[in-house]
């Protein structure tokens, strides 16, 4: 048989739209908000816990506040150079651990609620190969030493596809309807590329890498102009590699080209080398990186020493004291470390802090607020076109629609899945220009309740989904006050991140945001190199 | 359309002497339609009945039942024309065009049915009950429509033998002229169209009569469009339905929730499809199944020193590998891993079935798991499913990559995976697809299993059912061609002997690898691109294993 019976009824537009078309019980759409509350943020920032009586003291060597990727790498790190797992306290304000890497379920499928997938690291992060092997996604090597995955979490074909010309079409790019200007620039944008990709400077160092600080000085300058800029420079205007540009980076980094930096536009296509060339695959689970999150809480068997609802509301910085709130027991106690690595967002840091104790002025750090909603399907979505993909992303030529589409949670899924029906991410970056734009968004994004958003997510996706809503059982809502640190201008070599982490008494800070791209590796080496900050200070203590 | 004679007042001659030749030239009119719909009527009413026979086997029953329920149907519609009183005229274009679009669409509908339903019954049923009363309705009300001169004698006379003139039409033109030619799809949907043709011919004629004659018209020409399309369009329809046929007789046929499974019987011959695709045919799947086990029995005998012990089956849940597994008395454990629980259980337990497979799937020494393969083994290796210890012999006999989904069972991915389940001393065989049917497909195999470090031995055997087929057996140590059987093997096969053994491994001039075959990789999966080009190149057909 050539083509599969499913696959060809579903290439098929007419049938394909008739089966879409078959009528399903009315049921009520259960709307909920789900995740990072901002309830405890807020009372964080107002001060109402400080004049809570304290019930008690305690010591640790490290207290980790933070219980995402960086925080839970830190723990890993200092448990691997020898720290006693009882001498280390690891803090996470939620009741589940994973920051904006946390997953959660749903009946049909587990799903991410956040970050959702990691490329397999290119050679020059052996501490994040070691990390995976240990986590039992690097399952071995083949005769010439590259390393083999996990096959189950490995992200099979068909990667993608995009929704243009009220077609679905493979890939990314909308090829469809192109003129030979626009083919040319495709081509010499990608020429581009390819001449920095994997390039070294005369001292050896890669040009773009992870962590990003680590790259060759050579290019920095990029850093200075926007992506848009850079684009303007070479004259590539051709709105359809444009909007693959802009895409990518807002799907990175939660903002377009207008207020990207040139450097981390670029970075996102070669930090890793260019994805055709290397040698690596994207790894990604149902619950999108929830699962790596599982493996390291598993892996790191802290027990007791990792505590969830925890809520740290006042640092003495000098003293290495820890003002704690427990919010599930409603009681306060106050915690003394040796020292401090803050795995959390740095710009919490200031309100715990005695005042005037921050170097960074405030807001020289800004995040881009992200809406996240996963849908429980009793039918997976299809459509006319390129058969349903991992990453399914719309469209539109007018830039008006700022949504990125959504991911399968239920891709990976086995043939001996049978069950119909499917879960779906969708991602939103809210954009905007300035701090107080993007305080706008953001105060948007939390004054609206579940149905608001999930309806502004169903319309989004009834785009390319007229009859979504005919299956549709849930809508999970996910608000991201400070999803991602933004890499505008300036920021990634300038002096605001290096302020950002340097220590201020025991207290060093080590989350994404610090690193200045809101990647798992960028959480990864910040919190190594935190966490051997404070094996260094133990030791010299 | 031109203006009736009437209406132009220039040419009208006298209407009492036109009176009689146009009524005259309506009675023609109507005892053709007569023989039209009766035509019509048989061959919906055959074409169902062959659905039903091929789809859910059983030919007499089928038929008889079909016959039966349909002539009922008939005479309910005709004891319902008694209600029709009023615009005999709309009602009969209705009914022709509710026939012309029920039966004109039924097999397409029952092919898709098939492919999508659980039980293609009750469709079938509907169409055929529906269809039977409107061809039941449509006579008497014709009956009634006929100019009034006519004595009731002649009438009935006239229209009953019209109507059995359209039968004996249809059924000589549908297994002599029909079937043959056109196929079963395009069939009905040109009974379909010939049925709205005559919907618009009739609308035309009475829309003197008619309330609304724009719309009726419409309908028709709706209909016409609709039938006359998919008929223009219907090659691809055609070819997909043409899958669901068999040659033999079905003697069993089941929608599990993975696949569907079909059993035909000619004789002594018994063939099982999975999804359509020929699996295999008794009377020489001994080929198959001699020339996958093996070869890698022998080959194994270059490296190892001990008999193998354990053995590992991902598919195969024919249990017709495993048949010819337990024949090395050496072998204390066997894994077989099948998608399917039906799959495993009809093999285990149809008395015919066991009959092929010398019940191996009821033998001690064998474990079913129902599973992916791909999951299964991942869980096994990360301890999440049972103990993690390598395997002797490994025969991947899996159905061929004609999807993503099993498509992702021929990746370098995978094949790393067997690898690390397969022994150091260990011999793997993978079912590679035909080398000359889909020779992209087969050398992109060979290229994926290479990148996997596993040392492939491509090798080939004929079965005529399938055609020449290929395999590979893989290693983790290079291997060469083996010379001689295990020689724990009884001498029983029946295909394979020592000196033809070393013959399998030799390829054609004609079926060298080609220049360019790149690896199959789970993020790109090309194979499946390639096995489709390659069948696409060879026309329809079935594939196999």
């Amino acid at each position: 048989m050539v083509v599969g019976r499913r696959d060809w009824l579903l290439g098929t537009p007419a049938l394909g739209g008739a089966l879409a078309c078959r009528p399903a019980a009315a049921r009520e759409v259960e709307y909920a908000l789900v995740g990072q509350s901002p309830e405890r943020g807020h009372l964080l920032r107002s001060g109402e816990l400080l004049d809570q009586p304290i019930a008690g003291r305690e010591r640790t060597k490290v207290a980790i506040v933070g219980g995402g990727v960086a925080g839970l790498s830190a723990a890993w790190w200092l448990v691997r150079q020898g720290l006693a797992r009882a001498d280390l306290v690891l803090l996470e304000l939620e009741p589940a651990l994973g920051g904006t890497a946390r997953g959660a379920r749903m009946p049909r499928s587990a799903h991410p609620m956040g970050a959702h997938y990691l490329p397999t690291p290119p050679p020059e992060l052996p501490e994040l190969e070691t990390l995976l092997e240990e986590l039992g996604v690097l399952v071995g090597r083949d005769g010439q030493g590259r390393p083999e995955w996990q096959t189950t979490a490995i992200c099979a074909a068909p990667g993608e596809r995009h929704f243009f010309a009220s077609q679905w079409h493979p890939g990314l790019y909308p090829e469809h309807g192109q003129t030979q200007a626009e083919a040319d620039q495709w081509a010499r944008f990608w020429t581009m590329l390819h001449a920095l990709d994997r390039a070294r400077d005369g001292a050896g160092e890669l040009l773009f890498r992870l962590p990003v600080r680590r790259s060759s000085p050579q290019m920095r300058a990029l850093d200075r102009q926007t992506m848009k800029h850079w684009l303007d420079e070479r004259q590539l205007t051709s709105w359809r590699l444009r909007w693959y540009v802009d895409y990518a980076c807002r799907d990175d980094y939660g903002c377009g080209i207008d207020h990207c930096s040139a450097f981390a536009g670029l970075h996102h296509f070669l930090g890793r080398g260019l994805e055709e060339t290397r040698a690596g695959e994207l790894l990604t689970w149902a619950e999108g990186n929830g699962q790596l999150i599982e493996r390291m809480d598993d892996l790191l068997a802290l027990g007791e020493r990792r505590q969830l609802d925890q809520l740290v509301c006042a640092i003495d910085p000098e003293r290495g004291e820890l003002r704690v709130h427990d919010c599930v027991a409603k009681a306060t106690r106050v915690i003394e470390a040796e020292v401090i690595l803050w795995a959390a967002p740095r710009y919490l840091l200031p309100h715990l802090l005695p005042r005037g104790v921050d170097p960074l002025p405030s807001g020289a750090l800004t995040y881009a607020p992200w809406l996240v909603a996963n849908l429980e399907l009793g039918q997976a979505p299809a459509g006319v076109g390129a058969m349903l993909a991992w990453d399914n992303v719309p469209v539109f030529a007018d830039g008006q629609a700022h949504d990125l589409g959504y991911v399968l949670a239920t891709h990976g899924e086995g043939r001996d899945i049978v069950e119909p029906g499917a879960v779906i991410t969708y991602y939103e970056p809210l954009v905007g220009a300035t701090a107080e734009a993007l305080a706008m968004q953001r105060a948007r994004l939390l004054a609206g309740d579940a149905r608001e958003w999930g309806e502004h997510v169903i319309r989004s996706l009834e785009r390319m989904h007229p009859t979504l809503r005919k299956t549709l059982r849930a809508v999970h809502v996910h608000r991201w006050g400070h999803a991602m640190i933004r890499p505008v201008p300036g920021l990634l070599f300038g002096p605001e991140l290096e302020l950002a982490r340097q220590p201020i008494g025991r207290v060093r800070a080590c989350a994404t945001d610090v690193g200045g791209l809101p990647l798992f590796e960028e959480a990864f080496y910040s919190a190594i190199e935190g966490a051997e900050w404070a094996l260094a200070r133990l030791g010299s203590a | 359309m031109s203006e009736s004679p009437e209406s132009n007042p220039a040419a009208a001659p006298d209407p009492v002497e036109l009176a009689l030749p146009r009524e005259q030239a309506r009675a023609r009119l109507l005892l053709f339609v007569v023989l039209v719909v009766a035509t019509c009527g048989l061959i919906y009413e055959l074409i169902t009945a062959t659905m039903a026979s091929y789809l859910l086997g059983d030919s007499v029953t089928q038929f008889s039942l079909v016959i039966g329920v349909y002539l009922s149907a008939m005479g309910v519609g005709s004891w319902l024309s008694r209600f029709v009183v009023h615009r005999l005229a709309d009602r009969f274009v209705s009914v022709q065009l509710i026939i012309a679009v029920v039966g004109g669409f039924s097999a397409p509908a029952l092919f898709l049915g098939f492919a999508q339903l659980d039980s293609i019954r009750p469709l079938l049923f509907a169409i055929l009950i529906l269809v039977g009363t409107m061809v039941g309705l449509e006579i008497p009300l014709l009956m009634r429509l006929m100019p009034g001169r006519e004595q009731l004698k002649d009438l009935v006379a006239r229209v009953l033998a019209f109507d059995y003139i359209g039968a004996l039409l249809a059924s000589i033109l549908f297994p002599l002229v029909l079937l043959p030619w056109l196929g079963l799809v395009r069939t009905s949907l040109l009974f379909g169209l010939l049925n709205s043709l005559v919907a618009l011919w009739s609308a035309h004629a009475f829309r003197a009569e008619l309330a609304r004659p724009r719309s009726t018209i419409a309908q028709t020409l709706l209909a016409i469009a609709l039938t006359g399309t998919c008929l223009l369009f219907g090659k691809q329809i055609e070819e997909f339905g043409e899958r669901q046929l068999y040659d033999a007789p079905v003697i069993f046929s089941q929608k599990t929730q993975y696949q569907r499974l079909t059993i035909t019987r000619l004789g002594d011959d018994f063939r099982l499809f999975i999804d359509g695709n020929l699996q295999f045919a008794s009377t020489d799947e001994h080929r198959y199944h001699e020339a996958l086990v093996h070869p890698a029995f022998a080959a194994r005998d270059q490296l190892a020193n001990q008999p193998a012990r354990r053995a590992l089956v991902l598919g195969g849940g024919d249990g017709l590998a495993l048949r010819e597994l337990l024949r090395y008395p050496n072998l204390e454990q066997i894994d077989l891993v099948d998608l399917d629980p039906r799959m495993t259980e009809l093999f285990r337990e149809t008395p015919q079935l066991v009959e092929l497979n010398r019940g191996s799937l009821a033998d001690p020494r064998v474990q079913i798991h129902n599973a992916d393969a791909m999951v299964w083994l991942e869980r096994r290796r990360s301890g999440e499913a049972g103990p993690w210890q390598p395997w002797d012999v490994i025969v991947v006999d899996l159905p061929d990559p004609n999807n993503l989904s099993l498509g992702k069972l021929y990746t370098v991915a995978f094949y790393r995976l067997v690898r690390a389940a397969l022994a150091d001393d260990g011999v793997a065989v993978v079912q590679s697809t035909s080398p000359h049917l889909s020779p992209n497909a087969f050398w992109c195999i060979v290229a994926t299993l290479d990148a996997a470090e596993l040392n492939p031995l491509p090798y080939h055997a004929h079965v005529p059912s399938f055609g020449d087929w290929g395999f590979n057996l893989i290693a983790r140590q290079p291997l060469v061609v083996p010379k001689t059987l295990n020689p724990q093997l009884p001498a029983e096969l029946r295909f394979l002997a020592n000196d033809l053994l070393p013959t399998l491994f030799v390829f054609p001039r004609d079926q060298a690898q080609p220049a360019e075959v790149e690896v199959n990789r789970l993020d790109t999966q090309l194979l499946v691109r390639y096995y489709e080009q390659d069948l696409a190149a060879l026309g329809p057909r079935r594939g196999g294993a």
